[in-house]
């Protein structure tokens, strides 16, 4: 008790001073930092365009040469848009989870959603490759079943008699998701008579964002439109049930509906992510971190700036992917491990403390 | 006049456990009622069917003349606040975005807080005396703050009914006083208070009757000096032989060791 109260004389709380931050006002600067990383982005590469160029054909001064317009919107441009929404959906889809689990430490990768969207998708990837649904490719349905049951079987095997301590339910999620990645190798060998090689599949376990075409594009970004239409709600609930699963249920929360609702558009926006870019660790984790250090801990006020920095971020890490190693390309789910992996390490020891479990 | 709460002849088990068994009592509007019992004899999950957030297997929980089953969660939790034992939060909220989660059930899942929920947080915190900590983290704060708060959390959903599990668990004796004193003041503000203790000295003066929860699952009811008595205390709690339990000049309980 005693050293609670020093500890607390000596700490001026920095999300007090974060909680008062003007959420418009970081919105915008936000949007305006994607606009201008999203511009450097298509900008860089092995063919250069500068931005002055590139705004000069935007507005019709400067015309383009054929060549450099194929390369900037065939290529650049939907790799970087997608870049972006998978960020934006996985920091999203960690908020939730985080905020679900009560537990920081908690992202897509970590509890096996990341994993369970990888086989489901590489099931559709490999064995079904003609199946389509409403325009939705197998490899999308199948990431979403495939996310939505893992979280499902995760959740019931590290659940206790009503409740659901994080240590199972962490390593719980860690055997299944390791279960999971090891069960897609299974599945591309037997999906290799069909002609889809090795290759695909690696590329999807170590997360590269292809050249998606503007269907692919088109298909992730209403799933991930109709994911955040229901966050928002999630989310305010997710404020509530910060406080205990008891004070939830004592407020007239259906902690139940919550929880599946939080499964679901978790899911959803993992599996958009995942279809295209494949299994990319820590931005599920580090992005609502950083959140948290700008805005505070309310998910509601979360929503947007998580969003906006997980697409942020991974543009960013893209393009370092792709420019690093030139002409070779690096897998930015490597790159993200490089990055996201040291930061996990310090936010470990860090709240040892507090995470005692 | 109807009471506030009735149980009429309630029993809940989990499983194959029977916690309680065809328990029977009513708490009057207003009223300031003490709930002891030994450790483990189910008065937290009495306290949780008294909120409506466990469904009793047998009987009925009457609120107000119509039974609690029946009523919607959110409109429950308008009438009838439980502050749990724990409350541990896993990130830095502050003591206002903590007592604001009271207005849970008064707003629905896209609206935000409107002036009459400002003025309920506002009221809490100052019935509970935390306005300087408004802007603290809960989770730096001391025991018997973090009481006050999750208190101040109970009255920001503005109920009828309020109660309390084990609200002077790990307080030392100054902060118990000044939640007796808090209880006390809400009670004169006209909110009704069921709450359980362990402090059997702390509830004379302070709480208008008491129920006993007794190792039978049976439960006795009646005012401080009617069941604050030695020999239904030791048998109640157990009490091992060399110990005896004696009543000092002013009726309080002590314990005294046997020679």
């Amino acid at each position: 008790m005693e050293a609670e109260i020093v500890e607390s004389a000596i700490s001026p709380a920095t999300s007090v001073q974060a909680r008062n931050v003007h959420l418009g006002l970081v919105v915008c600067a936000l949007m305006c930092l994607l606009i201008l990383v999203l511009l450097l982005s298509i900008g860089i590469g092995a063919v250069k365009v500068p931005i002055n160029l590139l705004l000069g054909s935007l507005f019709g001064g400067h015309s383009l040469s054929p060549n450099e317009k194929v390369i900037l919107f065939q290529i650049r441009l939907p790799r970087t848009l997608a870049a972006g929404l998978v960020g934006a959906a996985l920091s999203v889809a960690g908020l939730l989870f985080q905020g679900l689990f009560r537990n920081p430490l908690a992202d897509p990768y970590v509890i096996g959603s990341s994993g369970g969207a990888v086989l489901g998708g590489s099931i559709g990837m490999f064995i079904l490759p003609q199946f389509s649904w409403f325009g939705f490719s197998a490899t999308a349905v199948l990431a979403f079943a495939g996310s939505a049951t893992t979280i499902g079987l995760v959740y019931w095997l590290a659940r206790v008699g009503g409740r659901t301590p994080i240590v199972n339910l962490l390593l719980a999620g860690f055997a299944v998701s390791t279960m999971l990645s090891y069960s897609s190798y299974f599945v591309e060998i037997l999906g290799e008579d069909y002609g889809v090689g090795m290759r695909a599949l690696a590329s999807w376990l170590h997360g590269v964002i292809g050249v998606p075409s503007w269907t692919q594009l088109l298909v992730i970004a209403v799933m991930i439109c109709l994911a955040g239409l229901f966050a928002l709600p999630l989310a305010r609930r997710l404020n509530t049930l910060a406080l205990g699963e008891d004070y939830a249920h004592q407020l007239g929360v259906r902690v139940e509906y919550a929880r599946i609702g939080v499964i679901v558009v978790g899911s959803l926006l993992t599996a958009a992510a995942v279809s295209v870019g494949g299994l990319i660790s820590f931005v599920g984790l580090v992005v609502p971190h950083l959140g948290r250090m700008m805005m505070g801990p309310d998910n509601v006020r979360l929503l947007p700036v998580t969003a906006l920095l997980g697409a942020i971020l991974l543009m960013l890490t893209d393009t370092l992917a792709r420019t690093l190693l030139a002409p070779s390309e690096l897998p930015v789910g490597v790159l993200m491990a490089f990055i996201g992996g040291p930061f996990f390490l310090y936010l470990l020891r860090k709240t040892k403390r507090e995470y005692s479990l | 006049m109807t009471p506030l709460l009735y149980f009429a002849d309630v029993s809940f088990s989990y499983g194959d456990r029977v916690v309680l068994e065809n328990i029977e009592f009513s708490i009057a509007e207003k009223s300031c009622v003490a709930l002891i019992g030994p450790n483990g004899i189910g008065k937290t999950t009495l306290l949780h069917l008294a909120a409506g957030m466990l469904s009793c297997s047998s009987g009925t929980v009457w609120f107000n003349g119509s039974r609690l089953d029946s009523v919607r969660r959110m409109e429950a939790a308008r009438q009838v606040a439980l502050v749990p034992q724990q409350a541990d939060v896993p990130f830095d909220f502050t003591v206002e975005q903590i007592v604001e989660q009271g207005r849970t059930p008064y707003i629905g899942l896209f609206g935000g807080l409107k002036r009459e929920d400002r003025r309920a947080v506002e009221r809490a915190m100052e019935l509970t005396d935390i306005t300087s900590l408004r802007n603290r983290v809960f989770n730096e704060l001391s025991g018997g703050e973090r009481q006050r708060v999750k208190i101040a959390l109970g009255l920001a959903q503005e109920p009828r009914l309020l109660l309390l599990d084990e609200p002077t668990q790990n307080l030392d004796l100054g902060r118990r006083l000044e939640l007796l004193n808090l209880i006390d003041s809400l009670n004169q503000e006209g909110v009704t208070i069921l709450a359980s203790m362990h402090d059997l000295q702390l509830i004379e003066g302070t709480f208008s009757s008491v129920l006993l929860l007794g190792p039978d699952h049976k439960l006795m009811s009646g005012s401080p000096e009617e069941i604050l008595r030695p020999r239904i205390l030791e048998s109640a709690f157990d009490c091992p032989p060399r110990h005896r339990l004696t009543f000092a000049d002013e009726p309080r309980v002590l314990l005294e060791r046997k020679q």
